[in-house]
């Protein structure tokens, strides 16, 4: 194996961990606040990308006009989804807001089946398929932008968390509902922007990957599987524990599709997952799961 | 009363039942579902084959008819609908059933009717070795299968002086068993194979992938894949700008629209190559003029099932003219006899297995362009 192979696979592999880290932080972020886990996520990951497709294909917006817009626009459709569906549900049944979301899934999946067709359609930039040579390394302008993207949706949500009352008021909804309570937070606000940032951060990894993958509306599969996992393996509810374990998916996914295969790549996330609901229930940087 | 006029008319008709009663051909094919499309295209073939054969005059003096029973592409409803062809519309013969497990239920009913089968469609190798010699007689393949194909395209690559060949294959029998069959001619023929590189359908991400590849070198890339990873494969190669051919069963125009213009043209795709049973816009006259020809009787462009299942229906009209008889017995032997001069330019004749091995088409992709550079005898 020579330096250059190396390093292009620890580059894709980031790629791939950053955005794995983008959702899977989303659902995190959605299960710590509302205590539901979100099975429509990998959905709406794709309708950020159909959005994409939609305003570059078709209003002809330029690259960076259409990432912000979807964004905005996922975070809307966030508010929306916790209005009208999430909001009532929350720490009630999670029996309900797993069929609620699965089904949700469903719809949106074959919706956009029913509309766009499984025809995969191509979104073509301003950029198009131009490239730089780093090092050893060919990357798209359009790949390279999706890990600036991927970084400023990660700085963001961590500025956020940390850095602002509305972030330290989700923090500690989920940390415990009943004190935040107490000490005057109202959880419903809190819930809202945290499906707001969680379906955002969605649209946006959708946006930004529309370019350099296809738009399929099987599209979200794949990577929602992928984040559940990561979850789990991160600790339900851990944030930062959610996009460690996402960018070590990454790049161990790419060492192993690299150097065996990868369907075996695929396995990883799984074989991860079960080791450590073996071994660390709690997820290994899970704190605890309050009754 | 009511019942008289029809009644009367019947009773005219029966009467001149005997030399006016039309010749039933049967077709089997999936009319809905996924495969419809191709079914359709099959129906529209021999519709059109029919019509030209009733409009000159039919055969044996009589009138040729077809009746279409939809198979769904499903085993279950392919045996149902055969069943109905024979029993209820008194076939003389049967079309289809286009989908290889379709056609691997129909045969043994097929055999048990004794009326002749041609499958014009079904790619399944099981096909033709259960066919023919120690074992089905009455079924007869028109098409070409997968193995026969990976031959002839190996055969061209040799030609090629490729020396080494990658793969890339989804996770499915048709991945894995074309990489495999394609593997096994390679190998005959001399050509290195390397390991090949499997891939669950729907993965997003090739970039490690086509860098593996990248690394060893090779020569070619075998592609056994479908439409929706073929769009982002042939992305992510024009973005590493990796400059390997392809070859297998890789679907050109897909391919080709995948890539931006500009990189196509510059010669991103050039020497990639494929083996199809047929391509519509291969530009032989004789090709050229049946696809006016369909397109003005159906509004479409033929797809690979509307040329073999019009060819198939002439075969079956010259063997039941050279039987001189619908006796099926007299009909398989004079099948058996056929010798019909297909537009792809080889004879359809069949061998022990009752398998004809018509040409198919090798095209290639030279400067962004898409041409047929050979035909290759299967």
């Amino acid at each position: 194996m020579t330096f250059g192979y190396l390093l292009t696979l620890l580059v894709n592999g980031l790629v791939i961990g950053a955005f794995y880290a983008l959702l899977a932080m989303g659902l995190s972020l959605i299960f710590g606040v509302l205590e539901i886990v979100n099975f429509a996520h990998g959905e709406f990951y794709m309708l950020g990308a159909l959005a994409a497709l939609l305003a570059i294909n078709y209003l002809h917006l330029g690259y960076w006009t259409t990432i912000v817009t979807v964004t905005l626009a996922g975070a809307c459709v966030g508010w929306l989804f916790h209005r009208a569906l999430l909001g009532g549900l929350a720490g009630h049944s999670f029996e309900r807001s797993l069929l609620l979301t699965l089904g949700l899934g469903m719809v949106l999946q074959n919706g956009a089946l029913y509309i766009f067709t499984a025809t995969p359609q191509i979104v073509r930039t301003q950029f198009g398929m131009s490239s730089i040579l780093l090092v050893d390394v060919r990357l798209t302008w359009v790949r390279l932008f999706a890990l600036v993207w991927a970084a400023v949706g990660l700085i963001g949500l961590y500025l956020l968390l940390y850095r602002t009352r509305i972030g330290q008021a989700m923090r500690a909804v989920a940390e415990n509902r009943e004190a935040a309570l107490i000490v005057g937070i109202r959880p419903e606000r809190v819930a809202r922007l945290a499906v707001m940032a969680g379906i955002a951060l969605c649209f946006m990894s959708g946006a930004a990957l529309a370019p350099v993958y296809v738009v399929t509306p099987t599209m979200g599969l794949i990577f929602a599987f992928k984040s559940f996992a990561i979850v789990v393996i991160g600790g339900f509810g851990s944030i930062g524990g959610a996009a460690l374990a996402a960018l070590s998916l990454g790049v161990i996914e790419a060492l192993v599709g690299g150097t065996m295969s990868l369907v075996l790549a695929d396995a990883v996330a799984f074989v991860a997952m079960i080791l450590v609901l073996l071994f660390r229930p709690l997820g290994l940087f899970g704190t605890g799961v309050r009754i | 009363m009511r019942c008289v006029l029809p009644c009367l008319l019947t009773m005219l008709l029966a009467g001149t039942a005997a030399a006016e009663e039309p010749i039933r051909i049967g077709a089997s094919e999936p009319m809905t579902g996924t495969a419809a499309v191709f079914g359709e295209q099959a129906k529209w073939g021999i519709e059109l084959a029919l019509s030209e054969i009733n409009a000159a005059g039919g055969v044996l003096g009589r009138k040729l008819e077809l009746v279409v029973e939809d198979n769904r592409c499903n085993p279950a409803e392919a045996a149902k609908a055969v069943t109905k062809l024979i029993d209820e519309n008194k076939v003389v013969t049967v079309i289809g059933a286009l989908c290889s497990s379709a056609t691997l239920a129909t045969m043994p009913l097929i055999a048990r009717a004794q009326i002749p089968l041609v499958v014009t469609n079904s790619t399944a190798a099981s096909i033709a070795q259960l066919s023919g010699i120690g074992g089905n007689p009455w079924v007869f393949k028109t098409n070409p299968a997968d193995d026969t194909m990976a031959q002839a395209l190996v055969e061209h690559l040799k030609k090629e002086g490729v020396k080494t060949l990658a793969y890339m294959a989804e996770d499915t029998d048709y991945g894995r068993g074309g990489v495999q069959g394609f593997a096994e001619a390679a190998a005959k023929a001399g050509i290195k194979s390397l390991p090949p590189e499997v891939f669950p359908q729907g993965t997003p991400d090739f970039s490690v992938l086509l860098a593996k590849i990248e690394a060893q070198k090779p020569d070619r890339i075998v592609g056994y894949f479908l439409r929706g990873d073929n769009d982002n494969i042939m992305r992510q190669v024009e973005a590493m700008q990796l400059k390997i051919p392809f070859t297998g069963r890789i679907d050109l125009h897909s391919a080709a629209m995948a890539m931006s213009p500009e990189y196509l043209k510059a010669g991103g795709l050039d020497h990639t190559t494929a083996i199809n049973p047929y391509q519509p816009d291969w530009d032989d006259p004789k090709n050229l003029a049946f696809v006016e020809k369909f397109k003005k009787a159906t509004g479409h462009a033929p797809l690979q099932m509307g040329l073999y299942e019009y060819e198939a229906t002439y075969v079956l009209v010259e063997a039941i003219k050279r039987a001189g008889s619908t006796d099926p017995k007299a009909l398989q032997a004079a099948l058996k006899l056929t010798k019909y001069p297909s537009i792809l330019g080889a004879t359809i004749e069949f061998d022990d297995h009752n398998c004809a091995h018509n040409n198919a088409l090798i095209q290639s992709i030279e400067g962004g362009v898409i041409k047929v550079i050979e035909l290759s005898k299967t």
